[in-house]
């Protein structure tokens, strides 16, 4: 599974995020720390930031979040979407492979949380990603077309209530 | 005794500003910055410019680096388009806000949310030359040169989460502001420079109409 895993040098990316109806832009940002940690920061266009998050392999933590989105349910989710992107919970203890419909799902349990990775029979591609309980998935993620490591596309799509975020990657963003 | 703590104390003060903005000096008389800095806004009726807006976001040693043109027309009305990296459109007018991504357009009433409405309030003083006399911040007042650098600190807790400050920078020879950077708690920083302006030209209603 390793072999699939992301490495974000840095990356910013083009952000449209809908969530039950309502409609919200911005600028994502992922960075591999010194201390290897991953820093994801989501501002506006206008530099009007909404979260800041920091992940390690065992950690989590919260930087900064904009008021109104600083509910115990959005960190959450956030956190367990970005997590099965990132695909940092791969040392996890009692991993499991399941062969259905000629398709390889390498199963992550954490807690009652499930992290599915979906490759084809001889564990070539990378299909999709998902999350859930034992029994159904909550969320659909891909990460396509890899440059140097970091995907130029990703998508994640809930399944249990209207919820997903597409990412864009923006190339040139530093020079003036 | 008493004067030498005093003395010490002000030295002490004059280099925290020093070092706080280099080459600047604290005017002691910011009332009649204030009345020539609203005089002189109020000539300005119209701006066009292009600007660079630099995000840096500080823990991350990183910056974003955007571009796009401005457009103002007195008394309240903003559009910005940003063209470079991405496509993005803002248009505040009066109490309404327009956005446009590269996906979808929204309009919000900035009523009917407080900290869009404080948002709105903020920008649209930092450009038609009120902010400094906006009761949601208090005012310091610098120059250096040939530019004057207005520190605006907020005094209420909703824009204190957002900003610790918001610094801009007025050319004196036309009491124009050229800069406008707002500090993030987290040290964050986000620059909007104002370059190739031009003042009072006639712009057309239409840039600025949100149906």
């Amino acid at each position: 599974m390793q072999q699939f895993k992301p490495v974000f040098k840095t990356a910013l990316y083009n952000t449209q995020v809908n969530v039950v109806g309502k409609h919200l832009s911005g600028l994502l940002i992922i960075k591999t720390m010194p201390d290897s940690s991953t820093r994801i920061v989501f501002s506006n266009e206008a530099g009007f930031k909404f979260f800041d998050f920091g992940f390690t392999s065992n950690d989590f933590k919260v930087y900064y979040v904009y008021k109104e989105m600083n509910k115990k349910a959005v960190i959450k989710t956030l956190r367990k979407d970005f997590q099965l992107v990132l695909m940092n919970r791969l040392a996890n203890a009692g991993t499991y492979v399941l062969k259905k419909d000629s398709l390889n799902y390498y199963t992550f349990p954490d807690g009652k949380d499930h992290y599915y990775y979906i490759t084809d029979s001889v564990c070539k591609r990378l299909l999709r990603m998902e999350r859930g309980n034992e029994s159904k998935p909550v969320m659909t993620a891909i990460a396509e077309d890899f440059k140097e490591g970091m995907p130029d596309t990703i998508g994640i799509t809930h399944t249990n209530f209207n919820f997903e975020i597409g990412l864009k990657r923006i190339y040139h963003y530093a020079e003036r | 005794m008493r004067n030498v703590v005093f003395v010490l104390f002000l030295l002490m003060t004059a280099c925290v500003v020093k070092a706080q903005y280099p080459g600047y000096k604290l005017i002691s008389d910011a009332a009649d910055f204030n009345t020539k800095f609203a005089a002189a806004s109020q000539k300005i009726t119209t701006i066009k410019s292009d600007f660079v807006q630099e995000k840096e976001l500080s823990l991350l040693s990183e910056k974003i680096v955007s571009k796009g043109k401005f457009w103002f027309k007195r008394e309240n009305a903003v559009r910005m388009e940003y063209t470079q990296p991405f496509q993005y459109l803002m248009i505040i007018n009066g109490s309404k806000i327009y956005i446009k991504d590269s996906q979808k357009e929204n309009k919000i009433s900035a009523k009917s949310n407080k900290l869009f409405e404080q948002i709105n309030k903020t920008m649209m003083d930092c450009v038609n030359g009120s902010a400094l006399n906006n009761p949601d911040f208090t005012a310091r007042v610098f120059e250096a040169g040939d530019t004057y650098l207005a520190e605006l600190s907020p005094v209420n807790k909703n824009l204190k989460s957002l900003f610790r400050n918001i610094n801009l920078t007025v050319s004196k020879k036309d009491f124009s502001v050229t800069k406008i950077e707002m500090h993030e708690p987290s040290g964050d920083m986000t620059t909007i420079n104002y370059i190739n302006r031009e003042m009072n030209v006639s712009l057309p209603d239409a840039l600025f109409a949100i149906n």
